[in-house]
């Protein structure tokens, strides 16, 4: 068993190396992701505030944008990510998050059930200008605890309000924190405590002098055992000693 | 414990390959330590995209083109910046996600997960049609309709070819690229290599068949499967799915029928039995198999093996899938939608049936990609137990109603 463990590790690590290196030589240019980008940029900017609110009933709104026929059809963007800087300006404890703008809309079937208000008048106020039915969230929640706008909910707060209990309710989508929130790794540069030349145990011990429990769990993982539970194997659903380390074959 | 190797930010860290698991004496440790982070395409590919022993050699849709990736190969890594753990969510260290060639599992990951059951929206006419078919078939049999569509992949690996110092390799290239791929390593026997490869297509209901070390295989079988995607028409669960079949020729114990274990890798200089060193079969596999602790008879048969690999990543943009036409061949006749439905002014039902994918931004890239808009019955109706093309024959829930088919398919 050794053996084989030996090998597969041996040929990990040729290969590693190699990665690294290929990596190095090829990265000359900034590389983008066009969608992701774009959404980012527009998470950053900020609309003026909608100071006052056409005064209509859930109901009452919902009907007349139906009657009105505006749908999932009319959505412009699919994709959005949620990285406001209002909330960022209070605390910045998490990565952007992603919304399928589009997904939503078609699932709920209803524009209102978000875009639960609109504007009375048009924001920005232009002459002539018609109030847009919907806008962005951020377009009348922004700064939390507004002394000029008391009955409003923060951006932060609007976000988790219509979020969470519409996930729970529908058993869909994230339900737990993490679901949607990648936090930020702290800056390991104040926390790391290694002389100039570590070597690799000390190193490992000064990770696990913070993450012990993490070790733990590492070490009970099918990425340390190299077997796990084989729940989707036919007539070895109920193993636990499967895995590359172990009994796996290939053909290569 | 290396929790650099998956925790690194950087790009500094690599292991030495002489040392077994140990990071190259050249990497300032402090440097990578100071700047841990969430792991990343770039960590997590530093194993996954080598499997096999090089580039997206196994896993035909992962490689090293996923570090920077051309949003046309893959969409949600391309285009929206995704790392693996956004899919591949971990809890306790364990990460989700199923191998068809392994079988340690720690959770599942379906697209459903994020784009539920009824990902096609619009309200468009084609969105009932399209959702109706996620019941029956994968998303990736119409949203990745080749595999290795940017980097090379291995389909065949004949091992007992190894060993003759004497052969040269000969080359294969794909579309203008100038890189050669070989196909032949006097360590590693003969290789066929492919390039944006039509799937195999299998019914899956996300079980995998599997030969484990020490299962006696059949060896009268023209082909000894090694794993096999276990599904069926008549099972609601069960998927038409893609998958990648590896192809090779591996050696198996005459008396027990096992696939037998080579020591290939030296121990050190005074090895006398590793066959990359004294490239002796039998010695290799008499030495493997003890590792192993199996028993080797000392007699063995080369016989050919497969493994079914599911394509699961490298998603192409929705523009790109495979369309109506390019499976339902009957909408190249004269009716279309209006086989059931009346006719509406309104709507050119020949138009949307017979649209095909827009595949312009990928001319060049790709080699030969322009044929799939001209493909029917794409991914073989007849093999996957249906009597024809279901939009004549009745699909394998709907039998008699609109003039359709009064049997049902049958298993094959």
């Amino acid at each position: 068993m050794r053996q084989i463990h030996l090998q597969i590790l041996m040929l990990m690590v040729l290969t590693c190396t190699y990665t690294t290196w290929v990596y190095a030589a090829t990265t000359g240019e900034q590389w983008v992701a066009p969608a992701q980008e774009k959404a980012l940029r527009r998470a950053q900017a900020v609309v003026p505030m909608v100071k006052e609110v056409k005064q209509e009933g859930a109901i009452r709104r919902s009907q007349r944008l139906h009657a009105l026929g505006v749908s999932v059809r009319d959505v412009k963007d699919s994709y959005f990510v949620l990285n406001s800087p209002f909330i960022k300006a209070v605390e910045d404890h998490y990565g952007a998050v992603r919304f399928n703008h589009g997904q939503h809309a078609a699932e709920s079937g209803d524009c209102t059930i978000c875009h639960h208000l609109r504007a009375k008048t048009a924001t920005p106020a232009k002459n002539g200008d018609k109030p847009l039915e919907t806008q962005r969230c951020s377009a009348c929640h922004q700064q939390a605890f507004n002394p000029d706008y008391p009955e409003r909910l923060g951006l932060k707060a609007a976000f988790h309000q219509r979020c969470i209990p519409c996930h729970e309710q529908r058993h869909k989508g994230p339900q737990t924190c993490r679901g949607c929130h990648l936090n930020n790794v702290p800056d390991h540069k104040k926390l790391v405590k290694l002389p100039d030349n570590a070597d690799a145990l000390q190193v490992t011990a000064e990770c696990l002098r913070c993450h012990e429990t993490a070790a733990n769990d590492l070490q009970h993982s099918a990425h340390w055992l190299w077997r796990g539970p084989s729940t989707h194997t036919q007539d070895h659903e109920n193993s636990v000693r499967h895995g590359k380390g172990t009994t796996a074959l290939n053909n290569y | 414990m290396d929790c650099l190797v998956c925790h690194d930010t950087t790009g500094t860290y690599k292991k030495a390959p002489p040392k077994a698991g140990w990071p190259d004496k050249k990497v300032n440790l402090k440097y990578v330590a100071e700047n841990v982070g969430h792991t990343s395409r770039r960590s997590c590919g530093s194993c996954h995209f080598n499997g096999g022993g090089g580039n997206a050699i196994k896993h035909a849709d992962m490689g090293r083109n996923l570090l920077q990736p051309d949003p046309d190969c893959d969409i949600h890594m391309g285009n929206l910046d995704f790392s693996c753990a956004e899919c591949h969510t971990t809890r306790q260290h364990r990460i989700a996600g199923r191998s068809s060639s392994v079988a340690a599992v720690e959770g599942v990951v379906q697209c459903a997960d994020c784009h539920s059951n009824t990902p096609h929206f619009g309200n468009k006419l084609l969105d009932h049609h399209l959702n109706k078919h996620c019941a029956s078939i994968d998303c990736n049999t119409c949203h990745s309709p080749v595999y290795a569509k940017c980097v090379p992949t291995k389909l065949w690996w004949d091992w007992s070819q190894a060993g003759d110092k004497t052969r040269q390799p000969v080359m294969q290239y794909f579309g203008n690229s100038k890189k050669g791929y070989p196909d032949y390593h006097v360590k590693k026997g003969a290789f066929r290599w492919g390039r944006a490869v039509k799937p195999n297509y299998a019914w899956f209901n996300g079980d995998m068949q599997r030969m484990v070390l020490g299962d006696a295989a059949n060896l009268n079988a023209a082909a000894i499967e090694l794993t096999r995607p276990v599904g069926s028409i008549l099972d609601p669960k069960s998927r038409i799915t893609p998958f990648k079949l590896m192809k090779g020729v591996q050696a198996f114990d005459v008396k027990y029928r096992t696939l037998l274990v080579p020591h290939l890798f030296p121990r050190g200089k005074d090895d006398t039995t590793a066959y990359w060193k004294v490239f002796d079969w039998d010695k290799a596999f008499a030495d493997g198999m003890r590792s192993a602790n199996l028993p080797y008879s000392g007699q063995f048969i080369w016989k050919e093996t497969w493994m079914y690999w599911r394509v699961e990543h490298e998603v192409m943009p929705a523009k790109m899938a495979l369309t109506c036409v390019n499976c339902h061949q009957s909408f190249r006749q004269e009716k279309t939608c209006d086989r059931c439905h009346r006719d509406n002014r309104q709507v050119d039902f020949k138009k949307l049936a017979q649209h095909v994918a827009d595949l312009t931004s990928l001319q060049g890239k790709i080699p030969g990609i322009e044929a799939l808009q001209q493909q029917s019955d794409y991914i073989d109706f007849k093999a996957l137990g249906y009597r024809g093309d279901p939009v004549i024959y009745g699909g394998r829930t709907t039998t008699l109603p609109l003039g359709r088919s009064d049997t049902a398919p049958t298993d094959k």
